[in-house]
C-alpha cells in the first residue's frame, strides 16, 4: 500500500501568498505582448509594393517597346546589308562579265582604232636603225635647206636686212680688234693660268706617251 | 466570484486572441494577393526578360516577314581561275508561272495587253490559249531579277514566282569542256561540277570559292587562235592544252568547238567532246621523241650514233613503212628526230627491243587510264605487240593515247625526268626534287636539246615555232585518221627549251591545205629578217599545227612571263 501522507509530506510546500501573487498574472504585460498595429508600416509597404509594380510595369513595357524598335532596327539593317551584299554580288559578277578577256577583245576590236601587234626584237630593232636613218636624212636635209637659204641670201647683198649688216659688222670689228691686240701685244695673252693649264696638259700627254707638239 | 473573473479574464483574453485572429487573418489574405501579384509580376519580369535574351542572342530573325528581306545565301561554292576570276558561280534566278484560274476573263485581257508591252519577244496567241484552257503554265524560265520584277511590278495576283538558284558561267563557253554542267537541283552532272560535287556543296566551305589551276587569259588566247586556225586552215575541230612541266599545272585545256554553258542545251554529237582528256587519237612521229629517248634511257644509242643505209621502204608483214620525203641515207639518232626520220625511228626501236621499249612507254604512263580531275576521260586502245608493232609504233602508227596522257610524256621528259600527275586543281603540290625520277637527267637533256633543234635548224620540221626569245623546242606528228583519208595534226612543244617550263600541245583535227595563206618564215640563217611565203599545198603538221602553236607562244610567251632570252638583252 503506498503510504499518499508520505508522498504529500514529500511535496514541496507551497507558498501560498506567493503563489497568489504569481498567480495573478499582469493583464496589462499580456496585452502589451500582442503585437501592436502598425498601420503606418503596412501603408508604406503596400504603397511601395504597388509603387514597385507599377514601376516594373512601364519598365517592362518601356523595355518590350525600345526592343521592339531596336528589333526593327536591327531588321532594317540587316536588309539592308543583305540588298548591299546581293548588289555587291552582282557587282562582281557584272565586273566578271565586262572584265572577261572575251569581252575585252571585242570592246578592243569596236573602238580601238588601231591594230595592236606585238613587235618582235628584230622588228624593233629594224625599226631603230630605220629611225636613225630618217633622223640623218632630215638633218641633213635641214643644213641644206639652211645653207640654200644663206646662199640665196648672200646672192643678193642688198636684200640683207639692216639688222643683220650691223651685227656682221659689230662683229668684225671685235675680232679686228682681238688681232691687233694680239699682233701689237702677244705677250698680254700668255697669262699664268693659261701657261699652267699648257704645261700640265703637256705633262700628262708625255706621261701618256702622246706626242707633245702634235703632228709629229 | 473568482470563477468569473477567471472566466472574464479567459473571456477577455479569448476575445483579444480572435481579434489578433481576425486581423491576422486579414494580413494574410492581403500577404497573399500581394505575393500573388507579385508572382504575377515577376513571371512576366522574366517573360520578358527571356525575351530580350532571345532577341539578343537569337540570330535568324523570325519576327518579322521575310519578304522585306533579299538575303542572297550560296548554295554552291564558286569556282575561280589562277587569278581570282570567277568562272562559275551561282544567281538566284525566278521561274514565273500562271494560274488562269484566278483570272476573270477581263482581266485575262488586260494581262494580255500588258504582256504584249513589255515582253514584245512573247507568243502572246499561246499564251491566250494557255489562259483559256485554265490550267497552270509557266511562262517564263530562269528570268534575272530585273525580269522577275518586271512581272511582279504588273501586279498580277495569277503570278507564282518560283526562287531557283540556278549555276551561271560568266565566261560563256570559254571553259565548257571543263566546267561542265549542274542540273536543275544544283548537282554537278559534267566536268568540274561533277568531279567535285561533294567538295562544291560543302556548306562549311561555301564562301570559300574553288580555286582552278586554269588562267583565263591564256586560255582566251588560245582559244582564239585555235578559232583563228579553223578560219585558215578549214579543221572541223582542234584543241590545245598548256602544262607547267614541273608540277603538271594545266594552265588551259582548250577543245574546239564548244559550247556556252549558260544556254543549257543538251549535246551529244561526239565532236562535242573533250578532245584532250576524252578523245583518243593515234599521234604519229611525235612518238619519235620516245623512240630516240628509249634508246638513250637504254644506252643502246646515243645523240651522235649513226644509222647507215637507212632505205627510203621497208615492209613488216603488210604493212609498208616509208618516209615522208627524200632524206639522206645515213643519218645520226639526233638527225632522224630532226629530221623526222620513219626508217630511222624503226631501227632506233629495233636496236632498244619490244620489251625495254614497252617498258618505257609503260613507265611514261601513255597505255594507262590517267587519274585526273575530270571525269570525261579516255583509255588508250589495247593491242598486241609483236616485231611489226614495234616498228610501227616507233614512229606513232598503230599506239593510241589522249592528248593528256602525250602532254605528260613529254612534260616528263622535259622536266628532268621526274614524275608529275596532271591537275587542274590549285593544291599545294610537292616540289621538284621530292618527286619520283623515272627517267635519266642525261637523257632529259639530250632530248631537250634535240628538240629544240627541231625548231631552230632550217632542216627541222618546226621552224614556224621558232619564236624568237622563247628558245622552243618540240616535235611534229602527221598522222591519218583511221579508215579516213583524213589527217590529224599535232605539234607538242617544250619551251624554253633550255630548261623546260612548259608543254603546250596543239592538235587540229582534219585540217586542209592553205593556198591563200601568208606563211611567215622566222629569221634564220639564210633569211635573217624572215620572209613571207603564199600558200601551201602540203599538209603536214609543219605547215599548220605548228603555225598555230608559234603564234600562240608568241601571244602567251609575255603572260608567262618566262625570261625572254633575247628581250633581256639590251637593245
Amino acid at each position: 500500500m503506498i503510504n499518499h501522507k508520505k508522498w504529500i509530506s514529500s511535496l514541496p510546500k507551497i507558498n501560498k501568498e506567493i503563489s497568489k501573487t504569481i498567480n495573478q498574472l499582469d493583464h496589462e504585460n499580456s496585452i502589451n505582448s500582442i503585437p501592436k498595429k502598425d498601420s503606418y508600416n503596412s501603408v508604406k509597404k503596400y504603397t511601395l509594393l504597388t509603387v514597385l509594380f507599377t514601376c516594373g510595369l512601364i519598365f517592362v513595357s518601356i523595355v518590350k517597346n525600345e526592343t521592339r524598335n531596336l528589333q526593327k532596327d536591327i531588321n532594317n539593317l540587316e536588309t539592308s546589308i543583305n540588298l548591299i551584299k546581293f548588289n555587291l554580288d552582282q557587282a562582281f559578277l557584272d565586273h566578271e562579265i565586262i572584265t572577261s578577256p572575251e569581252n575585252i577583245s571585242l570592246l578592243a576590236k569596236k573602238h580601238l582604232n588601231i591594230d595592236l601587234a606585238p613587235y618582235k626584237r628584230s622588228q624593233i630593232k629594224q625599226l631603230n636603225a630605220e629611225n636613225e636613218k630618217f633622223t640623218k636624212i632630215n638633218k641633213t636635209k635641214k643644213e641644206k635647206t639652211m645653207i640654200q637659204k644663206f646662199k640665196k641670201l648672200y646672192s643678193r647683198p642688198k636684200s640683207i636686212p639692216n639688222e643683220i649688216k650691223t651685227h656682221v659688222a659689230k662683229r668684225i670689228e671685235q675680232k679686228k680688234e682681238e688681232i691687233f691686240n694680239i699682233y701689237h701685244e702677244p705677250k698680254s695673252i700668255i697669262t699664268l693660268e693659261k701657261a699652267g693649264k699648257w704645261t700640265v696638259v703637256q705633262l700628262v700627254k708625255a706621261f701618256l706617251g702622246m706626242p707633245i707638239i702634235p703632228g709629229r | 466570484m473568482k470563477n468569473k473573473k477567471k472566466s472574464f479574464y479567459f473571456d477577455d483574453y479569448a476575445e483579444s486572441e480572435l481579434i489578433d485572429n481576425n486581423k491576422s487573418n486579414i494580413v494574410k489574405v492581403s500577404l497573399n494577393k500581394v505575393t500573388f501579384l507579385s508572382f504575377i509580376f515577376f513571371s512576366l519580369i522574366l517573360i520578358f526578360g527571356i525575351k530580350i535574351i532571345y532577341l539578343s542572342l537569337s540570330s535568324e530573325k523570325s519576327f518579322f516577314s521575310n519578304n522585306t528581306k533579299k538575303e542572297f545565301v550560296k548554295k554552291r561554292r564558286d569556282i575561280v581561275d589562277r587569278n581570282g576570276s570567277v568562272i562559275s558561280t551561282n544567281v538566284i534566278l525566278y521561274d514565273v508561272g500562271v494560274r488562269p484560274k484566278l483570272l476573270k476573263e477581263k482581266e485575262k485581257k488586260n494581262l494580255l495587253i500588258k504582256l504584249g508591252l513589255l515582253f514584245p519577244e512573247l507568243d502572246l496567241n499561246k499564251i491566250k490559249n494557255k489562259l483559256n484552257k485554265g490550267d497552270f503554265f509557266s511562262i517564263g524560265k530562269r528570268l534575272t531579277p530585273k525580269e522577275k520584277d518586271q512581272f511582279w511590278l504588273m501586279g498580277n495576283k495569277a503570278f507564282v514566282f518560283d526562287e531557283k538558284p540556278s549555276r551561271i558561267y560568266p565566261q560563256q563557253s570559254l571553259f565548257s569542256h571543263i566546267l561542265g554542267q549542274t542540273d536543275d537541283v544544283n548537282k554537278g552532272i559534267s566536268g568540274v561540277e561533277k568531279f567535285f560535287d561533294e567538295d562544291l556543296n560543302n556548306k562549311e566551305r561555301i564562301n570559300l570559292p574553288l580555286s582552278l589551276t586554269l588562267d583565263s587569259n591564256l586560255q582566251h588566247l588560245i582559244r582564239k587562235e585555235l578559232i583563228n586556225a579553223e578560219t585558215d586552215f578549214h579543221n572541223i575541230g582542234s584543241g590545245a592544252i598548256l602544262m607547267d612541266v614541273e608540277n603538271g599545272k594545266i594552265l588551259s585545256l582548250v577543245s574546239l568547238p564548244d559550247y556556252d554553258l549558260n544556254q543549257r542545251v543538251s549535246i551529244s554529237d561526239n565532236i562535242y567532246i573533250n578532245k584532250i582528256t576524252l578523245g583518243v587519237y593515234e599521234f604519229g612521229s611525235v612518238y619519235k621523241t620516245f623512240t630516240i629517248a628509249a634508246g638513250l634511257e637504254n644506252k643502246v644509242i646515243n645523240s651522235s650514233t649513226i644509222f647507215k643505209n637507212l632505205e627510203n621502204s621497208l615492209t613488216c608483214d603488210k604493212y609498208t613503212i616509208t618516209e615522208h620525203d627524200k632524206l639522206p641515207k645515213n643519218l645520226s639518232a639526233e638527225q632522224i628526230l630532226i629530221r623526222s626520220s620513219n626508217i630511222g625511228a624503226v631501227r632506233v626501236a629495233q636496236r632498244v627491243g619490244v620489251e625495254k621499249y614497252k617498258d618505257f612507254l609503260n613507265t611514261l604512263g601513255l597505255f594507262d587510264t590517267i587519274n585526273f580531275d575530270l571525269e570525261e576521260i579516255g583509255t588508250p586502245l589495247p593491242f598486241v605487240w609483236g616485231k611489226c608493232k614495234l616498228a610501227t609504233s616507233s614512229y606513232g602508227r598503230g599506239i593510241t593515247t589522249t592528248p593528256l596522257q602525250l602532254a605528260r610524256a613529254y612534260a616528263i621528259l622535259g622536266n628532268g625526268g621526274y614524275k608529275i600527275k596532271p591537275s587542274i586543281l590549285e593544291t599545294k603540290i610537292k616540289p621538284l626534287e621530292k618527286k619520283e625520277q623515272i627517267i635519266s637527267h642525261k637523257t632529259s637533256d639530250a632530248i631537250n636539246l634535240m628538240l629544240r633543234k627541231v625548231v631552230s635548224l632550217d632542216e627541222g620540221t618546226a621552224n614556224f615555232a621558232n619564236i624568237e626569245g622563247y628558245d622552243v623546242g618540240g616535235k611534229t606528228g602527221t598522222s591519218l585518221k583511221y579508215n579516213s583519208k583524213e589527217k590529224l595534226n599535232t605539234f607538242v612543244s617544250l619551251f624554253p627549251a633550255s630548261r623546260p617550263k612548259y608543254v603546250l600541245l596543239v592538235m587540229l583535227d582534219e585540217p586542209k591545205p592553205a593556198p591563200n595563206f601568208l606563211y611567215e618564215f622566222p629569221p634564220s640563217k639564210k633569211f635573217p629578217n624572215g620572209y613571207k611565203h603564199k600558200g601551201e599545198m602540203r599538209n603536214t603538221s609543219g605547215w599548220n599545227a605548228v603555225v598555230v602553236a608559234g603564234k600562240i607562244i608568241e601571244k602567251i610567251g609575255p603572260i608567262l612571263a618566262i625570261n625572254n632570252l633575247e628581250a633581256s638583252t639590251k637593245f
